[in-house]
């Protein structure tokens, strides 16, 4: 017995220090607790629970069912019409990518020459309606582009067209209203990465003979392609997951993912295939992210060698 | 002359990008002080009965008031978790780190139709009915990867050995904390607030999932007024949102200032 308190009393000698540094160790859990709790309770269990119900049967008598299934998975995979509607999210992402990434880079430029507060204020401008609700900015677009909207109001007076053109509820309506509310994303990664060039890079090919567009085009551009892609992923996938705008500007005539697992949820209540038609579009996003960032990896080698 | 005219071409792009930025605000915002009973731009006449009209909705009074609430809530616990989050992430090595970061970033990339339905399926299952508490919860998911960004920035180009300084001198660590951390920090935790503040008072996704006849937050209650009438009501509903907006920015960049308010969110 003698001997085993002695042992003991020499282990409490070894675990103190070792207390010591745990409980160092401890404070930054102490710090994250909080978020932890909530992101397990209001983010990951419910995820699961989502995951859980996406493969269970349902049907409309007796609700969610209690057998596992695949079919929820496979009724999408082999419907045209879901392949469509995911055909059409993917589509309107890179229309959105590429239009903002078009109008979004002269912008970016522009505003990396200026200096002190105009630059302050016309980036403010460029990122203000980010701030304004997304519900609003949709409205306002409804606004513009309905049958007596602005637009075709504008071109129905100066006698170009003799009946409204459809603009709302159209692939087009969504994409305009997406770039609009993406742009700031874009403009803003494509500034941070210009911001980067050491501006004695520039100079030195200026110095050793190349003009402006040279300049621009071997040197600045390829440098500034960090910025780019990132912008780009941002957007795409911000694009993808997006619900608000193409609700209220394409609605069920221009269906995209998310639209598509709102109605079958809120509309048909079938939760089971409104949650995997969610987890599809996250793998999809997933694997865009994922095939993006290797192209970003690689591009980046390239950037440096030269 | 010919170097001239790309950058009056620059000029020209940017000017039409601003337009293009503005117009469905300045849209609302002229359209608001129609006279007609219908949408129209330019304003036909000029009056503020529309604006006397949201008088007459006081679901919609109601529903600002709700937003206001939540977005409060949201805001306050979104900025406290976030900031404290944020201390740990940025001066403690430990395992599990990175699966952290990752983590608490991860509902910027999620779609939020998806964060709606889990939480919809999630709270009927325990059986919490749809109120502001369960509204607030899911808004600070969405609202604690904004607040750690700005806050682990703002922590980022901070000066450690003013803390020490001040430990030197025999200032207790909690002394410290808020005698010299939190001053410090305090322009990104302000902005990691505000932009809690907009992320839920602008959320239209998970609140549509949640929404019960007694809680109906202003973005949802605007949507489902879209879905059946066209009226100026929404115009003027809206302007005055902007403007609260505006008023909101202006008071922020009395604060702050607008290059502190980017410059976190520039990556």
């Amino acid at each position: 017995m003698g001997s085993e308190i002695k042992g003991n009393k020499s282990n409490k000698k070894n675990i103190k220090p070792r207390n010591k540094r745990s409980k160092k160790k401890f404070e930054h859990w102490l710090l994250l607790i909080p978020t932890l709790i909530v992101f397990v309770f209001f983010f990951i269990i419910p995820l699961i629970f989502l995951g859980v119900s996406s493969f269970r049967t349902f049907d409309s008598v007796d609700g969610i069912g209690d057998t596992w299934t695949l079919s929820n998975y496979t009724r999408f995979l082999t419907d045209p019409y879901y392949l469509g509607v995911l055909w059409t999210t993917i589509k309107i992402g890179i229309l959105t990518t590429v239009i903002c990434l078009i109008i979004s880079y002269p912008v970016a430029y522009v505003i990396s020459q200026l200096t002190g507060n105009t630059r302050n204020y016309l980036t403010l401008i460029m990122i203000s309606p980010l701030l304004i609700s997304m519900v609003i900015r949709a409205y306002g677009w409804r606004i513009i582009l309905n049958n007596n909207g602005v637009i075709n109001n504008f071109l129905m007076e100066i006698g170009l067209i003799d009946a409204p053109l459809k603009l709302l509820y159209t692939e087009f309506s969504v994409i305009v209203g997406m770039v609009h509310v993406l742009f700031p994303y874009m403009v803003l990664s494509i500034i941070g990465s210009l911001e980067r060039i050491d501006p004695s890079v520039t100079r030195a090919a200026n110095s050793l003979g190349a003009n402006q567009f040279r300049t621009f085009f071997n040197v600045t551009l390829p440098l500034s392609l960090p910025g780019i892609f990132a912008g780009s992923i941002l957007v795409f996938s911000l694009t993808t997951s997006s619900f608000v705008t193409p609700a209220i500007l394409g609605g069920s005539q221009v269906k995209v993912m998310a639209y598509l697992t709102y109605e079958h949820v809120q509309v048909l209540l079938n939760w089971p295939f409104g949650g995997a038609i969610g987890f599809i579009l996250i793998i999809i996003i997933s694997i865009t992210l994922l095939l993006y960032s290797r192209a970003l990896t690689k591009l980046n080698k390239g950037v440096t060698i030269q | 002359m010919k170097r001239k005219l790309p950058k009056i071409l620059l000029n020209i792009h940017v000017f039409l990008v601003l337009v293009f930025l503005l117009a469905p605000i300045v849209v609302i915002a002229a359209s608001s002080f129609t006279q007609s009973d219908f949408i129209a731009f330019p304003p036909e006449g000029l009056s503020l009965k529309w604006y006397a009209d949201i008088l007459n909705h006081p679901e919609f009074i109601e529903s600002f008031y709700l937003s206001v609430r939540v977005a409060l809530g949201t805001a306050l616990v979104a900025t406290i978790i976030g900031t404290l989050a944020s201390l740990a992430v940025v001066r403690y090595e430990f395992r599990g780190k990175e699966a952290i970061i990752q983590l608490t970033s991860s509902p910027l990339m999620m779609p939020t139709v998806v964060l709606g339905i889990a939480l919809l399926q999630y709270y009927a299952w325990i059986g919490l009915a749809p109120s502001t508490t369960a509204l607030i919860f899911g808004h600070i998911i969405l609202a604690v990867p904004y607040v750690m960004r700005l806050v682990v920035a703002s922590l980022a180009g901070f000066d450690r050995t003013i803390e020490k300084a001040a430990m030197n001198l025999g200032a207790s660590p909690l002394r410290v904390f808020f005698q010299v951390t939190l001053p410090t920090i305090k322009s990104g935790i302000i902005a990691g607030g505000v932009f809690a503040f907009i992320t839920s008072f602008d959320d239209l996704t998970v609140a549509l999932f949640i929404v019960s006849t007694d809680v109906v937050t202003l973005p949802v209650r605007i949507f489902t007024y879209m879905e059946w009438q066209y009226d100026p009501l929404i115009t003027s509903v809206s302007t005055m949102i902007i403007m609260i907006t505006v008023v909101l920015m202006l008071i922020i960049e009395k604060i702050l200032g607008v290059g502190k308010m980017l410059d976190p969110k520039k990556d």
